[in-house]
């Protein structure tokens, strides 16, 4: 659910670290509600621009904004408006899991009362009601990730950062995170997830940023950004029976172009092809082949996922790095700018 | 074993901070001795200068190994735990005992290394004369090694029992009190009381290092109120010190398999959830029931301090209780000794003994607290957690350091009645008396501050420690090693200007103790360790904020 005020932003990011260029002029914009999924390999800038984002780091250049607070210029009152859940859990000995959370909303000067009441909510909130009493050391991962998830919404922020939120948690837990993270986008926060979980992001998020070495490559809505990758669509025609599948080929080179990239499976008798043609030009080519007799069972542009969205990114990164490695007197892959 | 022993010990030989260490340690022993070196073609034939030499030594060495060996052995395992990596290491084909020897010959590696590094040093007090190598330079190389063990594997029992690194390792220090400290009490109590109970407290005193590298160094009746102590406490002590290590391995070698991590996780059931009897029933068994849940920490507090007495598991509220309620029958029992005037000792005795007991608490406990206050944060994560929270620094440094100085007040006022009872039987006292409670006071805050500081600058909690005592020696034990050389090879005036760097000796010269008197130490001391403690307190100030702010 889109509110569309901007919640998030940021323009030219750039932080290096000594000759590192650990992000390079990132710029994009979340709006209220959204949930948007940080993708990139390990190392790629990620945590670098959440950091920033969180006022733990100071950027090298440009500016980032959140809830219309400078990051830069206000560190301490972003921490009222965000909640950051890190990968580390930062546990702590001998304490509750309620005292645990007592400790960060009285940190957060949420008065003795509310605090009590508060604890209670969001225990409810990340599935986390039964570890109340538990000692926070001894829980598992998978419910020090739910009382991570509660700990970062007990001052009711307005973003969340969670970094790998579903991380350890069984498949039951997961759909659950999904959900919930769901439903804070409707009560109109704003989310920024990472994980390498890259269907799970697809599902929940309505946004998707994919970074490698610091610089953004994609950056929308899933349609957008694998639009974006690549502007050909992959067609799917599903037959009645393998025994027309030559027949099928010839009319989609035919129609399409003579070297179009067609394959075909004769065990699932499914044809697909690549193709830049609109819907006018698709809808001929299934008029064509009903008119030539074809049993047609199913015609459908087959959805390219974040998965490969992000394969394709990050082949591109590869390819990329090393032509500028086998060049005389090409850089290593991860100092100077990116690609 | 080989891969865990190298693993252990390289990981620290590659740091600068060893090799400062070694080069220091080294340079340290060759200067000492240096000063000592016969000049002018002069030589001294009755070997008394070497013998001095060798006890400044000697007394260094046992210093260092008491309090800087036992840090890394005691968080050796609960580390691995903590990380997550024991179960790596249960999983390989290494058996326990593998395992315990790998990480017990890592941490003696190092100090095996650091005694190495004395050795010519050693070598040249051989050659002043007035020692032989078998009966004293190797035998008291061999006590110091036995202490090495006893201390290390002392650690690795704790270790292998403690739930985090900064539990194991104020659970090891306390020990390491008990244990060298503590049974040389008895013997000093009830010596003469009858033939019985003077043979069981000389073996209970054996089982402390330091009468053993007392008669090497000979100096066995020291301390004993002039009644001798008999000789046999080197054999003695490496029987009972061996039984002890032995024990500790093989306890820690049977812990060490997958039912160290096969627990089950507690229910964390609660008073508040339990039937009316059994709540009735803890009302009557507990004054602060441990299972009751906890309020919520009252906005008027500093949310930090909570935190860091509920983190530490003698800082929750039953146990300050506890604490008081032993701190309180410990300072009658001194009330009543100093009115009784038992066994004749005198009332400036009485007020020497009670302040090295202060002072010995103070200076094993504080740097075992006041080290981890920031390192134990950056080694679990927290301090991240803490920097996104809007807390200021100042807030959480505040918060962090009250709660050191809290149980250290605590502990500082559990002997103020029987500082009292000394005022009223002796009122000239009292002068003398306030002077050692301002003493001890500013020596609590300079301790805190020293192991903050050393403390913050170390990303591990067990590195923390260790420089943390490293320092405190420099600066509270060193000069007290001066000390001892006094007369020769140091004159009066070296030795006084020494001793006014240490709070230690600072404590001791203002309760009169036997020894200090000629020193005037006071109030140049003060000065200085308040001038220190401020510089100290601006530094982690500034420590704090260049953690705290954006990278």
């Amino acid at each position: 659910m889109s509110h569309g005020q901007v919640v998030v932003e940021t323009k030219g990011l750039t932080k290096k670290y000594g000759k590192l260029l650990a992000l390079d002029r990132l710029t994009m914009s979340v709006e209220r509600g959204q949930i948007l999924g940080f993708i990139g390999p390990n190392g790629a800038g990620k945590t670098t621009t959440i950091k920033i984002l969180v006022g733990l780091a100071r950027p090298t250049a440009g500016w980032a904004r959140v809830a219309g607070i400078d990051c830069v210029s206000e560190p301490r009152s972003i921490k009222r408006v965000v909640g950051y859940m890190p990968d580390a859990f930062g546990s702590y000995d001998n304490m509750r899991v309620s005292e645990y959370l007592d400790f960060f909303g009285a940190a957060f000067g949420i008065a003795r009362r509310e605090r009590a009441r508060r604890i209670g909510e969001v225990l409810d909130l990340a599935g986390a009601a039964g570890f109340k009493d538990l000692y926070v050391e001894t829980l598992s991962h998978g419910m020090q990730q739910r009382v991570a998830v509660a700990r970062t919404l007990m001052h009711d922020p307005e973003v969340l950062i969670l970094d790998e939120p579903t991380n350890g948690l069984d498949p039951q837990a997961r759909i659950e995170m999904r959900q919930l993270l769901l439903d804070l986008a409707v009560r109109g926060k704003t989310l920024l997830v990472t994980s390498h979980v890259l269907p799970e992001l697809a599902h929940i998020c309505n946004r998707v940023a994919i970074i490698t070495r610091g610089r953004l490559r994609a950056f929308g809505t899933l349609g957008e950004v694998t639009r974006q990758l690549s502007p050909l669509r992959e067609m799917e025609v599903l037959l009645t029976g393998p025994e027309t599948i030559g027949r099928v080929e010839q009319v989609v080179r035919q129609h399409i172009e003579p070297h179009a990239e067609v394959r075909s499976s004769p065990a699932e008798s499914v044809v697909r092809f690549r193709t830049a043609r609109g819907e006018e030009e698709l809808a001929g080519l299934l008029a064509e082949l009903v008119a030539a007799g074809v049993g047609v069972a199913q015609f459908r542009e087959v959805q390219t996922d974040l998965e490969e969205a992000f394969l394709t990114v990050a082949r591109a990164d590869e390819e990329a790095a090393d032509r500028r490695a086998k060049e005389p007197g090409g850089r290593g892959p991860r100092k100077g700018a990116a690609v | 074993m080989r891969a865990i022993l190298r693993r252990e010990l390289l990981e620290w030989l590659r740091t600068r901070k060893a090799l400062a260490l070694q080069v220091g340690l080294a340079l340290a022993c060759g200067l000492l001795v240096l000063v000592r070196w016969p000049t002018g073609g002069i030589g001294e034939l009755s070997g008394v200068r070497s013998l001095e030499v060798l006890r400044v030594f000697g007394y260094g060495a046992l210093a260092g190994i008491l309090l800087l060996v036992p840090a890394f052995p005691a968080t050796a395992i609960v580390r691995e735990k903590v990380r997550g990596t024991l179960t790596l290491l249960l999983n390989a084909p290494l058996s326990g005992a593998s395992i315990y020897f790998g990480k017990l010959g890592g941490a003696l590696g190092f100090t095996a290394i650091l005694l190495l590094m004395t050795l010519p040093a050693a070598g040249a007090c051989y050659g002043l004369g007035g020692t032989s190598v078998r009966g004293g330079i190797a035998l008291l190389y061999s006590v110091l090694a036995l202490a090495a063990v006893q201390l290390a594997t002392l650690g690795l029992f704790v270790s292998s029992r403690s739930q985090s690194t900064n539990g194991a390792l104020r659970a090891t220090y306390a020990l390491i009190l008990a244990v060298c400290l503590l049974p040389l009490l008895p013997y000093w109590l009830l010596h003469g009381t009858s033939p019985l109970i003077d043979q069981a407290t000389l073996w209970v005193r054996s089982l402390s290092p330091v009468p053993a590298v007392m008669e090497v160094l000979g100096q066995r009746d020291v301390g004993t109120r002039g009644m001798t102590t008999g000789a046999g406490a080197v054999l003695r002590y490496l029987l009972l010190g061996g039984v002890m290590s032995v024990g500790c391995a093989a306890v820690t070698i049977r812990r060490l398999n997958r039912a160290l991590l096969d627990r089950a996780r507690p229910p964390g059931v609660m008073t508040q959830d339990r039937p009316l009897g059994q709540r009735r029933w803890r009302r009557l068994l507990f004054v602060v029931d441990p299972q009751r849940r906890a309020g919520s920490i009252p906005s008027w507090v500093n949310p930090v301090m909570v935190k860091e007495f509920r983190c530490r598991r003698f800082g929750r509220s039953h146990w300050m209780l506890r604490l008081i309620g032993v701190s309180a029958i410990l300072s009658l029992g001194v009330c009543c000794l100093a009115a009784a005037g038992v066994l004749a000792w005198g009332l400036e005795a009485i007020g020497g003994a009670l302040v090295l007991l202060q002072i010995a608490l103070l200076v094993l406990f504080a740097p075992s607290l006041g080290a981890g206050l920031i390192s134990a944060e950056r080694e679990s994560g927290g301090w991240q957690l803490l920097r996104m929270t809007p807390l200021s620094p100042g807030s959480i440094l505040r918060g962090k350091l009250l709660s050191v100085a809290l149980p250290l007040v605590l502990l500082l006022c559990a002997t103020v009645p029987g500082y009292i009872v000394m005022m009223r039987l002796k009122p000239s006292l009292a002068d003398q008396i306030v002077r050692v409670v301002a003493t001890l006071g500013l020596t609590a805050v300079f301790i805190v501050l020293v192991s903050a500081a050393a403390g913050s600058l170390f990303r591990s909690s067990a590195a923390a420690t260790t420089a943390s005592y490293g320092v405190l020696m420099a600066n509270c034990l060193l000069p007290l090693l001066i000390w001892l050389g006094r007369g020769a090879p140091f004159g009066h005036r070296t030795v006084e200007t020494a001793l006014t760097m240490s709070p230690v000796a600072a404590a001791l010269g203002a309760s009169a103790t036997p020894g200090f008197t000629a020193y005037e130490l006071l109030p140049a001391n003060w000065w200085l360790t308040g001038c220190v403690s401020l510089a100290l307190l601006v530094f982690i100030m500034a420590r704090t904020w260049q953690l705290y702010r954006p990278e």
